[in-house]
C-alpha cells in the first residue's frame, strides 16, 4: 500500500467575495475576491545612511562633490548623492549650515495616501538653503494662520527620540 | 546634466516613414469589475481592428502584426508581473515578439515611441501599441499611495503619499513667481469637463460652473476637486504600421510627423537652475532679465526638450499656428498652464493667455483636449498617452463623430448621449499633437501627427 502525502488548504483560506467596490454593487454575475496582502520589505539606504542616522543625532547632511568646478557642481547637494551626476567621481559629505533657510513652495496635505504616519492638516514645503543647489522636500511640524508662506524663514527639528528613521525625522517650524 | 553637448540636442532622424492606421480604446470607469484587463484590452483591439474601415479582416490584420508594444504604468495596482505576455496571449499575438514599457503617466506616449522607433528602423512593419490600466483593485486611499510612489521613497514619498501635493509646490510657486488669476486654472477643468460631456469613453463628464469648480473640496492647497485627474480603468489602443502596410490597411494613415522625448529628475528638488532651452519660436532675449529659476518649480525642462525634438523632427517653427489640434496631460489644472509655456505656446510666465485668449477652445485656434483629457474623460495610466493619439488620429481623419456621435457608442457603455452633447470635430484639421507626462515632470514625450503623405 502506497503512502500518500496530502496537501492541505486551511480552512481560513475561505476566499471572501466583495459585494461592493467604490460604492458600487458588483454585478451578480460577476465574482470580486479580496486579495489582502501584508508584506513587509527590508529596504537599504545603503551609501546614503549618514543622512538618516545624522538626522537622529540631530545633523543635516549634505554632499558636495570636491571634484567639479565650482560653481557648476560645487554646491551642496540635499538629498545626498553619494556619486556625483556630473563627473561620477565619489562626493563628500558637508554638514549644512540650516541658517537662512526660508519656504522655496508649500502646499497642505489633507487626503493623504495609505502609510501616511503623521497627522493632517501637514503643511508640505520645500526649502531655499543658502549653498544648497536642490529644494528639498520636508514638511513643517508647527504652524500657524497663514503659515507657510513663501519666504518664510524656517529652522530644523530633529526627532532624536524613537526615531521613524525616515525622512519624517526632519521637519521645520517657523523662526519667529 | 544642466549644460547640453551637440549630441544631446541631435535631432532625431528616423529611417522610414511610420503611420497611425487605427485607434480604440474601452469606455473609462472608476471600477471596471465586469471585465478583467485581457477583456479590457481585447475590446480596444477589436474597435481598433474591427471599427477603423480598415481594408483588411482580422485574420489578415493578424497574419500582417509583426511586434507589438504594451503599456502598464504600475504592477502595483494590476498586481500582475509580466503582464503583456497576458495580454499578448490573450490577443492571440504569439509568438510574435513583444515588449512592455513603463514611464510612469508617460507610458503611453513612451510605449508610442518605442513602437514608432521600431518601426522607422525596419525592425517591424506593423505594431499593436496596447495600453490599459486598472486602478480599482485598492481603495482611492491605497491607490494614492501607489501613484506617490513615483516619488522618491526615501526623500518624498513619505511626506504624505500624495501626488497632488507635490503638484501644488508647483502651484504655488507658480502663482508667486507669475499670479495668474486663479479663474485661468478652473477654467481648463471647466473646459475639459465640458469635453468630456461629448465622449461615450468618459468617466468624470460634468458641466460646472467657475464658481463650483473653486467652491469645491480641496486636495492639496489651491487644487480642488475638479482640477485634479481621474484615476480611471480602462484599455486603448493603436495601430503603427510602415507604409507599405498603411497603405495596404487603411486609405488614411495618418503620418507620424516628428516624436520627442525628454526627462528630468524624478524629485522635481533637484532641479538646478540652468539656461532656458529655446524652442524654434523663440529668440534668446525673449527671457533677458528673468529672475526665476528655471525650470525650478515652474517649468518642465522634460517637456521643452521633448517638444524642441518633436518640432524639430516635424519642422514646425510656430506650433501655435502650425498645429490645429492638442491633447495635454492635464493631470493638474495647474500642470496644464505650464505645459502651455514649455512646449512654446506663450512664454514663459503667459501661460494664462492661452486660455484666456480663448486659443484653447474648439472655436479657437488651437483646440485644446477636446477628448476630456485626463480631467474630464480618463487617467488609466497606461492607456493614458495612446488614448491621446487614438483621440488625434480619428481628428485627422475626420472619423470624430463615428466614434462619440453615434448612438450606439454611447448605449455599448451603457450611457445616454446628454442634451448637451456637442460635435467636436474639427473641420479640416490637419496637424494634431499629443503630450505623455510623467511624475512631476520626470519623463515626457511629445507625438506630432499629420494628415499627409511622406
Amino acid at each position: 500500500m502506497k503512502i500518500r502525502q496530502k496537501v492541505i488548504i486551511p480552512p481560513e483560506a475561505e476566499g471572501r467575495l466583495v459585494a461592493e467596490i467604490f460604492k458600487r454593487q458588483v454585478p451578480p454575475d460577476v465574482w470580486v475576491i479580496e486579495n489582502p496582502k501584508n508584506i513587509v520589505h527590508n529596504h537599504s539606504y545603503g551609501g546614503i545612511t549618514p543622512f538618516f542616522e545624522g538626522l537622529t543625532q540631530g545633523k543635516l547632511l549634505g554632499t558636495f562633490c570636491p571634484h567639479c568646478p565650482f560653481p557648476y557642481c560645487g554646491d551642496i547637494w540635499l538629498p545626498p548623492r553619494v556619486d556625483c551626476p556630473d563627473c561620477w567621481e565619489k562626493t563628500a559629505w558637508f554638514e549644512v549650515d540650516p541658517d537662512g533657510a526660508t519656504v522655496y513652495s508649500f502646499s497642505i496635505t489633507n487626503y493623504p495616501g495609505a502609510g501616511f504616519k503623521g497627522t493632517v492638516p501637514c503643511p508640505l514645503i520645500s526649502l531655499e538653503i543658502p549653498g544648497v543647489c536642490t529644494n528639498m522636500m520636508s514638511y513643517l511640524s508647527e504652524f500657524g494662520e497663514g503659515e507657510p508662506y513663501i519666504g518664510m524663514p524656517v529652522r530644523p527639528v530633529f526627532r532624536v527620540e524613537k526615531p521613524t528613521r525616515t525622512i519624517l525625522d526632519l521637519s521645520w517650524v517657523p523662526i519667529d | 546634466m544642466i549644460k547640453f553637448g551637440k549630441g544631446n540636442l541631435r535631432v532625431p532622424e528616423l529611417s522610414r516613414p511610420v503611420y497611425v492606421v487605427a485607434g480604440g480604446m474601452t469606455d473609462f470607469r472608476k471600477a471596471y469589475p465586469e471585465k478583467q484587463s485581457t477583456e479590457l484590452c481585447m475590446d480596444a483591439m477589436r474597435m481598433a481592428v474591427l471599427e477603423n474601415d480598415l481594408k483588411v479582416d482580422l485574420a489578415e490584420f493578424k497574419r500582417m502584426v509583426n511586434f507589438c508594444v504594451y503599456s502598464q504604468f504600475a504592477d502595483h495596482f494590476g498586481d500582475q508581473l509580466l503582464a503583456a505576455a497576458k495580454m499578448h496571449d490573450y490577443l492571440g499575438f504569439d509568438p510574435v515578439g513583444n515588449i512592455e514599457v513603463k514611464t510612469g503617466g508617460a507610458t503611453g506616449g513612451s510605449a508610442i515611441l518605442a513602437g514608432v522607433t521600431a518601426v522607422a528602423s525596419g525592425y517591424a512593419s506593423v505594431v499593436p501599441v496596447i495600453g490599459w490600466e486598472r486602478m480599482d483593485e485598492v481603495s482611492t486611499r491605497q491607490g494614492n499611495a501607489y501613484i506617490a510612489s513615483a516619488a522618491d521613497k526615501d526623500f518624498e514619498s513619505e511626506l504624505g503619499w500624495l501626488y497632488s501635493t507635490n503638484y501644488d509646490l508647483m502651484n504655488q510657486r507658480y502663482y508667486y513667481t507669475y499670479k495668474p488669476s486663479r479663474e485661468t486654472l478652473a477654467k481648463v477643468a471647466q473646459k475639459n469637463h465640458r469635453h468630456a460631456l461629448s465622449s461615450p469613453f468618459s468617466h468624470l463628464a460634468k458641466e460646472y460652473t467657475i464658481e463650483e469648480i473653486l467652491a469645491s473640496k480641496v486636495v492639496s492647497g489651491l487644487l480642488t476637486f475638479p482640477e485634479c485627474c481621474a484615476m480611471s480603468v480602462g484599455s486603448a489602443c493603436i495601430i503603427l504600421a510602415d507604409e507599405e502596410n498603411a497603405f495596404k490597411l487603411t486609405d488614411n494613415p495618418i503620418l507620424v510627423k516628428g516624436i520627442g522625448a525628454g526627462s528630468h529628475t524624478l524629485r522635481t528638488a533637484d532641479r538646478r537652475d540652468m539656461e532656458i532651452l529655446l524652442l524654434p519660436n523663440e529668440s534668446p532675449d525673449l527671457y533677458e532679465g528673468r529672475t526665476e529659476k528655471w525650470p525650478g518649480f515652474t517649468g518642465f525642462l522634460a517637456a521643452r526638450y521633448a517638444a524642441r525634438i518633436a518640432y524639430h523632427t516635424a519642422g514646425i517653427t510656430n506650433p501655435l499656428e502650425e498645429l490645429d489640434i492638442l491633447e495635454t496631460h492635464d493631470a493638474f489644472t495647474i500642470s496644464d498652464l505650464q505645459t502651455y509655456e514649455d512646449i512654446g505656446l506663450r512664454p514663459y510666465g503667459r501661460g494664462s493667455e492661452f486660455i484666456e485668449s480663448g486659443e484653447a477652445y474648439y472655436e479657437g485656434k488651437l483646440p485644446t483636449n477636446l477628448s476630456g483629457g485626463l480631467l474630464g474623460t480618463m487617467h488609466a495610466v497606461g492607456a493614458t498617452g495612446i488614448f491621446q493619439v487614438a483621440e488625434i488620429l480619428w481628428q485627422l481623419q475626420g472619423k470624430w463623430a463615428k466614434f462619440h456621435e453615434r448612438e450606439r457608442m454611447w448605449t455599448r457603455f451603457g450611457k445616454e448621449k446628454p442634451r448637451n452633447f456637442k460635435n467636436l470635430q474639427v473641420p479640416n484639421a490637419k496637424t494634431g499633437m499629443a503630450i505623455s507626462h510623467a511624475g512631476t515632470g520626470s519623463h515626457v514625450t511629445c507625438a506630432i501627427l499629420s494628415r499627409e503623405v511622406k
